[in-house]
């Protein structure tokens, strides 16, 4: 071997042992930005994370790509009023809403769908985890089963939500109409996408049935109260009764409204007196005020309520403030309050809910319109999403004693008027007296209205147009008339003016009553059939 | 590092004054006399030499000891010369065919053009060396075969979309690779808060050449990477001979090459009116007194954008070193007033032969690009063209007394003042004259590249060569979004800054050898591995309600915004492949070569991850057999003619981890923590591979007078990696689960002639002429409980669907306007003709376009079953043709360009210049329907109702149009001086000078209604994006 032939082979065999030695490690990475499913249940404390994921899932679920506030964080909110005649979409944010033009790819539509299930699979995903993690010891088994408790109220809600929009009332056909998808159990590997696939739309009444179900283990095993941060943004106990109340309502089962309200209304109520009324669970009772629950996000009346603040909100656009507030106030003036109702002489001119909660102002184009202040940190965006007030729970159960009376109920006129004296300047003299209902229909009617106006800006306006439509004393008929698009005009409202919506109504029989299911769950899903007429 | 440089730089310039003694003049010329510039002339075994002058002529000062004078030019055979006692040493160099035979650069190496039996395009890098442009894949149009190239919008630091052999994933990477230097480097539009491309950070300037791997067998050594092809691009050395240093300098002007037509204020006013009168509203627009008439598009657009690029370059060599440094200084405005890119380019190459044994070189970039940009949202209401297009022309943009002088709602509402009219613009659109000038979206990147090697020569036949590279990126970018008006109003202002750091080091390993046998067999092999990692981090800062308008100038500053948040990401990816390639030459006339690469990434489970993807390729030039070379005709006629045939398969990346099985993210349920479900993955997921098929003939006549290529391709994807959507109901994060399954095509031909038409002392005219076709088409997707699903819906207009080309635009197919009453009608799926009422919203059947009679009885619906295949978004033809023509000093070339058989979605007439809403509008609104018996286009007005007379977010054949277009690309005109003038006037200080006058795409022939043909999506989606840029420059080049 010469000199070079030499180094040749020292310079071969030291590069060859480098390069065998290789670099295996480039390919063994993991990502840096999510943890195993197996650490999401380790501990009481992961598991708590875990929970708080899937309320997350509620406030602020995905929109292509974005975060509007879908499905409970907002949009429930927004799309509930916009299909109602309460309220004027101002410009083209909710204009295919409020007119009805939606069709199998309409986004609001797939976003609401998709969140709804995206919640609803990241409950069913915890739920698996927090049994496991009960049976292992890694968590209380109590604590186990509150956790689980809080998906199925949760699953539960994300259904009824569903049931509203997609699915023709329970009441039509009493429950054989279809319904929705009804999961119950966690879609987490790519197997179980199968069994998905072999689910039908179930029909109503099994839809509620199983909501029910959820219901009353959550209710079983929920805390009654929660306390610090927690408060009203996590469920409790009161939360899924009141939400029981409601699918009762739904059902048009009033003896079983009547029989959830009493766990949440005292027996006798004094309605000069709002505040005294406490619920034996959870204590919760009215505020002082109209805007109590407005003031504070976690008042005494609020239930349950979907969290925001400023550092996680669902954003400038769809966030509640920055959709339904005044322009000139920093919002973006976008949804207005419709004269139908605010003309309407069924709500007395001097209630203060009209100037306590309301105010004329700039909306988006530029034209003055009312608008809600219920939502007020136009730049932080914090109000919490109202879910469930102890007043829905009072003005349930009013609906039910004045639905299950034969004459004009009493008990009913007390609990109406308990949510309505606050917001009279002089509630003795000006509360409802069984006098002023000629029958029951219309102390019914009285209570109905009453809902209008104390959750106006609440998103319920569509659930309770649904849930009516089958009631000759009731109905809207349809979707209602409403003020036309981008109607204002400072000079339209006034108490008691006429007003003659421009917008005509449509019929409960169109199609459009209910919504398409989106495009691509009938695409990737073809078990689950259109709704008729999409 | 730095030393080493000063080191090699003292090298250089210690050996430019050796001992002087006499002096040696000469002139070098070719064979047939003419002169030769820039010969090396050399003392053998010294380091003294010059190189010759334009004339040939060379003048050199000998040392004491000089015996040999070798005289070598590229592509030249050199020669060795006695010096002796002789003054004057002529020489008369013959060229070299061997030399002069083209090299393809290809993975890991080079080889003989003639002995390529792959398939790629060599993109002559001097045809655009001096175009306006921020980087060079902006200019890749039109150049090569196969290789579409599309400038989506105006903005100057968007990068071009390109697709090689047409679209090969449907949700993997489509983007070619970028091989810098033999090192595949970052791309891609990366920053934060502006668009940006990596790819700028290259300095076209310091390109010497771009090759295109188009096929399997050329791109098989990549391997996975290479699916989409690859794009090599080698950056100039020095060559050896005297220093050389050019200043090139280009100062031009940019406007656009085509605005919209929008009604003016009188127009806006009649046909809002309109609009509103149609749904019984009374009049809202008002004619303003003072006559107020805006142009909302030359608010936002300006005219002759300044562009201005310098670059100053030196090269030169020893013996042993060779160098190349250069600087760059460019700047180019954009039409939009906010859009600019301005970059600061430095390039150092060395190489230094130690010995014979060891060779050494590092070749580095540093970048520094500076982007300005712009909301750029087609639909965002501070989108800078979606507010242009629909602010109300009877609006001023601008009021003395308003908050900065702009006409603006501050602090009443986020809105611009309804001007004459009652109501003002819809979806309350903002002041673009305000966001413009005072939101600020800016971003800072540095980049160094920087690659070193050393090649180990064991012996002439066997050759190492290690490659250490590092790729690092940063991006600080800075958002600032007044609190007075736009995108900030909601927030009380925004200041927002993100932090992007990019790191990717590649190391290669590999062997060359080759050898012969005796009989005329000549192998090349070549065997290594390569190792690459990259690491991307990234953190942001928002704040929001601003103290003052102070504090949102430059950066977020600490204790100013009363809401704070954090963000932050870190990832990691990486690749490790072994790879051996080998050529077989027979005779120069038949080929083979054959290359198996193993590629391992760490996106894949540990036991799917690795992946093997062999090529092989074979060719034969006929016109090498004696048979032929015994035919004067065909010798004459054909003088080389080869024919070759590849075949490989190849891998292709994935990004993340879409292996695991399911994992949990940050979930923050309001300020309170939270983890949730975010991703479910597939662990047996496979590569995504595709087979590549290519036939190709190259054919070279009349001494290579006429040069032609054909090329016919296959590929077929047959394990596409596919995120196969499930369904939402099922509600899996981002309703999709990876799976190999699907398969696509793409096949198509290729054709490109280049022409010497005339070759005179004087004057000449070269062509080039080429034609691609590109036919997609998916074969199969996935199912569905046993059954095939025959389609994907791919956003709101696309559909990807068996048996068609991906994304063809899927709608309503339009019937025109009812001439009895002005409501759109269109065809259902089975033909049948029915009118939509876009008041009551439902679908009616009638008779005939005259049958106004809507029945409730003839009341029906339209479906997604209704909506047709309205045509493919991607081209399917495409090429260029290219004329050079030579007049003494004067050179002028001509680049036209063409694109079609795509349609194009028109969104931006959908949703702005025909919204009902109100909005301005464009002109082609003023043939609307009025009364029974027009016949016309464009429906009946109704305000409010933009989603039932247009049928937003659905295709409508009323929208769909063409995308054929011809476009006069580039015209140059050179004027090269002539050298006896320069050397008298400059006494030869000055080698060369040329000056040029170029435009840059001056015209575009299309029946395309919108902005360009070209500002599409890769579906074919034309959505409100930056009119193109059409620039005037000139320049010159200055020789030292």
């Amino acid at each position: 071997m010469n000199m070079k032939n030499k180094l040749n082979f020292l310079v071969i065999s030291v590069l060859s042992v480098a390069l065998l030695s290789g670099c295996k490690k480039a390919l063994d990475l993991q990502p840096y930005t999510s943890v195993a499913v197996d650490v999401a249940f380790s501990n009481s404390d992961k598991c708590l994370t875990s929970l708080y994921g899937v309320y997350d899932a509620a406030q602020s679920g995905d929109y292509f790509g974005a975060v509007r506030g879908y499905p409970f964080g907002a949009a429930n909110i927004e799309q509930g009023d916009c299909r109602g005649e309460d309220v004027i979409n101002i410009a083209a944010f909710y204009q295919i809403t409020y007119q009805a033009t939606y069709n199998a790819t309409y986004a609001n539509g797939e976003g609401h769908w998709n969140s709804l299930y995206a919640l609803i699979n990241k409950a069913n995903v915890c739920i698996d985890g927090f049994r496991g993690a009960g049976s292992r010891g890694a968590i209380p088994a109590a604590t186990a089963l509150q956790f689980e408790a809080e998906c199925r109220f949760l699953r539960a809600f994300a259904h009824h939500e569903l049931m509203i929009h997609w699915a023709r009332p329970y009441r039509d056909g009493n429950g054989t109409q279809v319904g929705v998808p009804y999961r119950d159990f966690a879609v987490n590997v790519p197997s179980t996408v199968d069994q998905v696939r072999n689910l039908p739309r179930a029909v109503s009444d099994t839809v509620y049935r199983r909501m029910l179900r959820d219901l009353d283990f959550a209710e079983t095993n929920m805390a009654a109260v929660t306390t610090g941060n927690a408060r009203t943004v996590r469920a409790t106990k009161a939360a899924a009764i009141a939400l029981k109340m409601r699918l009762h309502m739904h059902m048009g089962n009033w003896a079983a409204v009547k029989t959830e309200g009493v766990k949440l209304v005292p027996g006798t109520v004094n309605p000069l007196a709002p505040t005294s009324v406490v619920s034996p669970i959870g204590s919760w009772a009215l505020t002082a005020a109209p805007d109590g629950p407005f003031a504070n996000n976690s008042s005494s009346e609020s239930i349950f309520s979907v969290r925001n603040d400023a550092l996680d909100n669902t954003g400038v656009n769809g966030a509640l403030p920055a959709m339904l507030g005044a322009a000139n106030l920093g919002a973006r003036g976008l949804v207005a309050i419709s004269p139908i109702l605010w003309n309407n002489t069924g709500w007395r001119c001097d209630d203060l809910r009209r100037t306590l909660l309301y105010v004329g102002g700039t909306n988006a184009n530029g034209g003055a319109s009312f608008f809600t202040n219920k939502y007020r940190d136009y730049v932080g965006r914090s109000d919490f999403a109202p879910q469930v007030r102890y007043a829905e729970v009072l003005l349930m159960q009013a609906e039910a004693e004045a639905r299950l009376a034969t004459g004009v109920s009493q008990p009913a006129i007390d609990l109406l008027n308990t949510v309505r004296n606050r917001a009279l300047p002089t509630p003795a003299t000006m509360q409802y007296l069984a006098t002023n209902f000629a029958d029951r229909i219309a102390l019914i009617r009285a209570i109905l209205l009453e809902r209008r106006i104390e959750f106006l800006c609440e998103g319920k306006r569509w659930a309770d147009i649904s849930r009516l439509s089958q009631e000759t004393d009731f109905t809207t008929g349809g979707i209602p008339a409403k003020a036309v698009n981008g109607a204002q005009g400072l000079a339209m409202y006034g108490c008691g003016l006429p007003y003659t919506p421009g917008q005509a109504g449509i019929p409960y029989g169109d199609y459009r009553f209910i919504w398409p299911i989106p495009a691509t769950e009938i695409i990737q899903n073809p078990i689950v059939s259109q709704n008729p007429g999409y | 590092m730095r030393k080493l440089y000063l080191l090699l730089l003292g090298v250089v310039f210690a050996m430019a004054p050796a001992l002087a003694q006499r002096t040696l003049t000469g002139k070098v010329t070719d064979d047939k006399g003419n002169p030769v510039a820039n010969a090396s002339v050399v003392v053998k075994g010294t380091s003294s030499g010059t190189t010759t002058k334009a004339d040939g002529t060379y003048s050199l000062n000998l040392p004491a000891n000089a015996q040999v004078l070798v005289i070598s030019s590229v592509d030249m055979i050199a020669q060795e010369f006695p010096i002796g006692n002789q003054t004057v040493i002529n020489a008369s160099l013959k060229s070299d065919e061997k030399l002069m035979e083209e090299v393809v650069v290809v993975g890991y190496g080079t080889q003989q053009k003639k002995a390529f039996t792959g398939s790629a395009s060599k993109i002559d890098v001097k045809e655009f060396a001096n175009l306006v442009t921020p980087s060079v894949d902006k200019q890749l149009a039109g150049r090569a075969t196969g290789v579409q190239v599309t400038n989506s919008s105006g903005l100057v630091n968007q990068p071009a979309r390109i697709f090689i052999r047409g679209i090969n994933s449907i949700n993997q990477s489509t983007a070619p690779l970028f091989v810098v230097d033999g090192v595949p480097i970052i791309s891609g539009n990366l920053a934060a808060t502006t668009n940006s491309n990596a790819l700028g950070d290259i300095n076209p300037a310091d390109i010497e050449s771009i090759e295109v791997l188009k096929d399997g067998s050329a791109t098989a050594i990549f391997g996975s990477r290479a699916a989409a092809g690859v794009i090599m691009i080698t950056t100039k050395k020095g060559s050896k001979g005297r220093a050389k240093v050019s200043y090139d300098m280009t100062m031009g002007f940019s406007n656009t090459l085509k605005r919209f037509d929008l009604l003016n204020a009188d127009e806006f006013v009649t046909i809002t009116n309109e609009k509103l009168a149609n749904r019984g509203v009374a009049p809202r627009a008002g004619v303003n007194p003072g006559g107020v008439n805006t142009d909302w598009q030359s608010i936002a657009l300006i005219n002759n954008a300044l562009v201005q690029t310098h670059n100053l370059s030196y090269q030169g060599g020893t013996a042993k070193t060779s160098y190349f440094f250069s600087a760059n200084y460019s700047k180019q405005q954009g039409v939009i007033i906010s859009n600019f890119n301005k970059a600061f380019r430095i390039r150092t190459n060395l190489e230094h032969e130690v010995n014979s044994f060891l060779k050494l070189g590092n070749n580095m970039t540093v970048s520094r690009q500076d982007d300005g940009d712009q909301n750029n949202g087609s639909n965002a209401l501070s989108g800078s063209i979606a507010s242009a297009l629909r602010l109300l022309p009877n609006v001023n943009p601008y009021n003395v007394n308003g908050p900065g002088g702009f006409n603006i709602n501050f602090p009443f509402a986020n809105s611009i003042p309804v001007g004459p009219n009652t109501q003002g613009v819809d979806d309350n659109f903002t002041n673009v004259a305000f966001t413009l000038t005072q939101n600020k979206y800016a971003s800072e990147k540095m980049r160094i590249i920087n690659n070193s090697f050393a090649e180990l020569s064991f012996t002439n036949r066997l050759k190492f060569r290690t490659v250490l590279s590092a790729d690092w990126f940063n991006d600080y970018s800075f958002q600032s979004l007044d609190p007075r008006h736009g995108d900030g109003y909601s927030s009380g202002g925004i200041a927002y800054n993100a932090n992007q750091n990019i790191l990717r080091t590649v190391w290669q390993n590999y062997f060359n050898y080759n050898f012969k046998i005796k009989g005329g067999h000549t192998f090349y092999m070549t065997a290594g591995h390569e190792v690459q990692k990259q690491t991307n981090k990234l953190i942001s800062v928002t704040g929001q309600t601003i103290i003052d308008l102070f504090f949102l100038k430059e950066n977020l500053i600490s204790g100013t915004a009363s809401t704070q948040q954090i963000g932050g990401s870190y990832s990691r990816s990486g690749f490790e492949s072994l790879f051996g390639r080998i050529n077989y030459d027979f005779k120069n006339r038949y080929f083979l070569q054959a290359s198996v690469r193993r590629d391992g990434q760490s996106s894949l489970a540990k036991d799917k991850r690795y992946g093997s993807f062999p090529g092989i390729s074979v060719g034969w030039r006929p016109s090498e057999e004696t048979l032929w070379k015994n035919s004067a005709f065909l010798t004459k006629t054909f003088t080389d003619v080869k024919l070759k045939y590849s075949y490989a398969k190849v891998g292709n990346t994935l990004g993340g981890f879409p292996f695991l099985s399911a994992t949990f993210g940050p979930a923050p349920y309001g300020n309170i923590n939270g983890i949730a479900l975010n991703f479910i993955g597939n662990p047996v997921l496979q590569w995504e591979t595709s087979s590549k098929y290519d036939f190709g003939v190259e054919i070279g006549m009349f001494k290579g007078r006429v040069n032609m290529t054909f090329d016919w391709f296959l590929n077929d994807v047959d394990n596409l990696v596919l995120a196969v959507p499930t369904p939402p109901s099922a509600g899996i994060p981002g309703n999709s689960i990876s799976q190999n399954i699907g398969t696509l095509q793409n096949r198509g031909t290729e054709f490109s002639i280049d022409l010497s038409v005339v070759r005179k002392k004087d004057w000449g005219w070269d062509m080039n002429f080429n034609y691609s076709n590109v036919k997609n088409k998916i074969t199969k997707l996935y199912s569905i409980n046993g059954n095939p699903v025959p389609y994907i819906q791919n956003g709101a207009y696309n559909l990807i669907r068996v048996g068609d080309p991906i994304n063809i635009i899927h709608g309503y197919q339009y019937a025109g306007v009812n001439t009895a009453n002005g409501f759109p009608m269109y065809y259902k799926a089975d033909g049948k003709l029915v009118t939509h009422n876009v008041v009551n919203g439902l679908y009616y059947f009638v008779t005939g376009p005259n049958d106004g009679s809507l029945l409730a009885a003839n009341a029906t619906t339209m479906g997604f079953a209704d909506r047709q295949n309205l045509g493919q978004g991607i081209p399917t033809y495409f090429g260029a043709w290219t004329n050079n023509f030579r007049y003494k000093q004067f050179n002028v070339e001509v680049m036209l360009r063409y694109s079609g058989g795509n349609q194009i979605m028109n969104t931006t007439a959908q949703e702005a210049l025909f919204s009902q809403s109100i909005h301005n509008n464009g002109k082609a609104i003023l043939r609307r329907w009025t009364k029974p018996g027009d016949v016309t286009n464009v429906p009946r007005l109704y305000w409010g109702l933009s989603n039932n007379v247009n049928q937003n977010s659905i295709a409508n054949s009323r929208f769909v149009e063409s995308g054929n277009y011809l476009r006069l690309q580039n015209l140059v005109i050179n004027y090269t001086m002539d050298r006896d003038v320069i050397s008298n006037i400059f006494k030869g200080y000055i080698e060369s000078v040329r000056f040029f006058v170029q435009g840059q795409n001056l015209h575009v022939w299309s029946k395309y209604s919108g902005a360009d043909p070209d500002n599409v999506t890769a579906g074919g989606i034309d959505a409100s994006v930056s009119p193109q840029i059409r620039t005037i420059s000139f320049g010159m080049n200055v020789g030292f």
